[in-house]
């Protein structure tokens, strides 16, 4: 006659003796943990019984069949990693172009965004020689005419009245 | 924080199999084979033991090199590479043991049962109709194979782990994605429901003199779930 197997879900936990005395077996306590089971086992045959059994059926577990795969798997699992090896080369080399427009379209736009901000600044700092030339402009118009004049003090003086700011081509 | 995590890489690094698993980010394909060769059989154990099939654990433990291949570039040396890897074993596990039982349940619910392995059942099998012998050691192997399976999937994972790959609680927890407090209540139960499966063989050496149920599988059914038995183990007579 067999009854149904409770689910492990609802089995009663481990004691918290059980679970002292499977971390010792496990090694996963510290040295005073340790030394406090051995001496609990020592005098407890109940928890001595308890270890010793739990010890045991944990040694059943060595006849477990350990699985060993042939060439063959081996062989195929490279195979299909190879696969995806070639797989991924594929979609980075179809990526490749895009990013190329891309890297060359940004050295580009570097470029003209230089070349504006060089000429802005040369603009800005560096001294225009046609400026002189224009502000010369109403004495050289008229340089002859000046030359027949001898007296600089003179000129100077016109100068000082701003004869010499008029515009090209204002007369009077 | 820093200094924890540069530790942590620094012994990590003094793994070997850490050190390869950076020549296969590197692109070194030899350094790939090589890890592989190593662990094949322990992924393919574990995997076996697992979902109760050669052939599937043979196909999942394709699908987890191919996930260590395709990870490789976010492969960071903060663990032992086997940690790192039985994580990945444990996602690829879950997701077919799921896949499995969404399976089971539109089968049963169609009115057929798929039918699982039990101590029981073992022990009435034909050899064992006659009154009580002794184990031998195929039987015995054979019954503490179906008594692994009848735990529940975390604690058949976490014993695989601890048993197999002699990994800590604190491994097995990352490897799980539990605390270290979880994984040593989850093996204490393990151990405890395996000892009540099991001590009754343990003790007498011996298979119960049974009739065998009508509909019980024979055990070593490839394809046959390693889930709960149907019925549970009869202490020898």
């Amino acid at each position: 006659m067999s009854r149904e197997l409770p689910s492990i879900e609802t089995e009663t936990p481990a004691t918290p003796l059980e679970e002292r005395l499977v971390a010792y077996l496990d090694g996963e306590l510290d040295a005073q943990e340790s030394q406090a089971v051995e001496e609990l086992v020592s005098r407890d045959p109940q928890a001595r019984e308890t270890l010793e059994r739990l010890e045991r059926t944990w040694h059943l577990l060595d006849a477990l069949p350990r699985s060993e795969v042939g060439d063959q798997f081996t062989q195929s699992t490279l195979e299909m990693v190879t696969v995806a090896a070639e797989d991924e080369a594929r979609q980075q080399a179809a990526r490749r172009p895009w990013r190329h427009a891309r890297q060359w379209l940004l050295g580009l736009s570097g470029a003209v965004v230089a070349a504006l901000a060089g000429y802005l600044a040369v603009a800005a700092w560096a001294p225009d020689p046609n400026r002189t030339l224009l502000e010369d402009l109403p004495v050289i118009e008229d340089l002859d005419e000046y030359r027949q004049i001898d007296d600089i003090e003179f000129l100077r003086l016109l100068h000082k009245e701003g004869l010499f700011l008029q515009e090209p081509g204002d007369e009077g | 924080m820093a200094i924890t995590e540069s530790s942590g890489e620094r012994r990590a690094l003094r793994d070997p199999d850490v050190r390869l698993m950076l020549e296969v980010r590197a692109g070194n394909a030899a350094a790939f084979e090589e890890l592989m060769l190593r662990y094949q059989n322990r992924v393919v154990t574990v995997l076996e033991h697992l979902v109760g099939s050669r052939d599937l654990a043979e196909d999942l433990a394709q699908e987890v090199f191919l996930r260590v291949y395709r990870s490789r570039q976010s492969y960071h040396p903060d663990a032992k590479f086997s940690t790192w890897l039985f994580t990945i074993v444990n996602n690829v596990a879950s997701n077919a043991l799921r896949t499995k039982r969404r399976r089971r349940e539109i089968t049963v619910g169609g009115g057929q049962s798929t039918g699982g392995e039990s101590l029981d059942a073992m022990a009435a099998a034909p050899s064992g109709q006659m009154p009580a012998r002794q184990l031998d050691k195929a039987e015995m192997r054979e019954i503490i194979r179906v008594a692994l399976g009848s735990l529940n999937e975390r604690q058949r994972l976490a014993v695989l782990l601890c048993k197999f790959e002699e990994m800590s609680y604190a491994e097995i927890a990352e490897a799980m994605d539990l605390s270290p407090q979880a994984i040593k209540s989850l093996l204490a139960r393990a151990r405890v429901n395996l000892r009540q499966l099991l001590e009754p063989y343990l003790q007498h050496g011996q298979l119960p003199a049974a009739g065998r149920k009508a509909g019980d599988d024979r055990p070593g059914d490839a394809e046959g779930p390693p889930g709960p038995p149907a019925t549970p183990p009869s202490p020898p007579t």
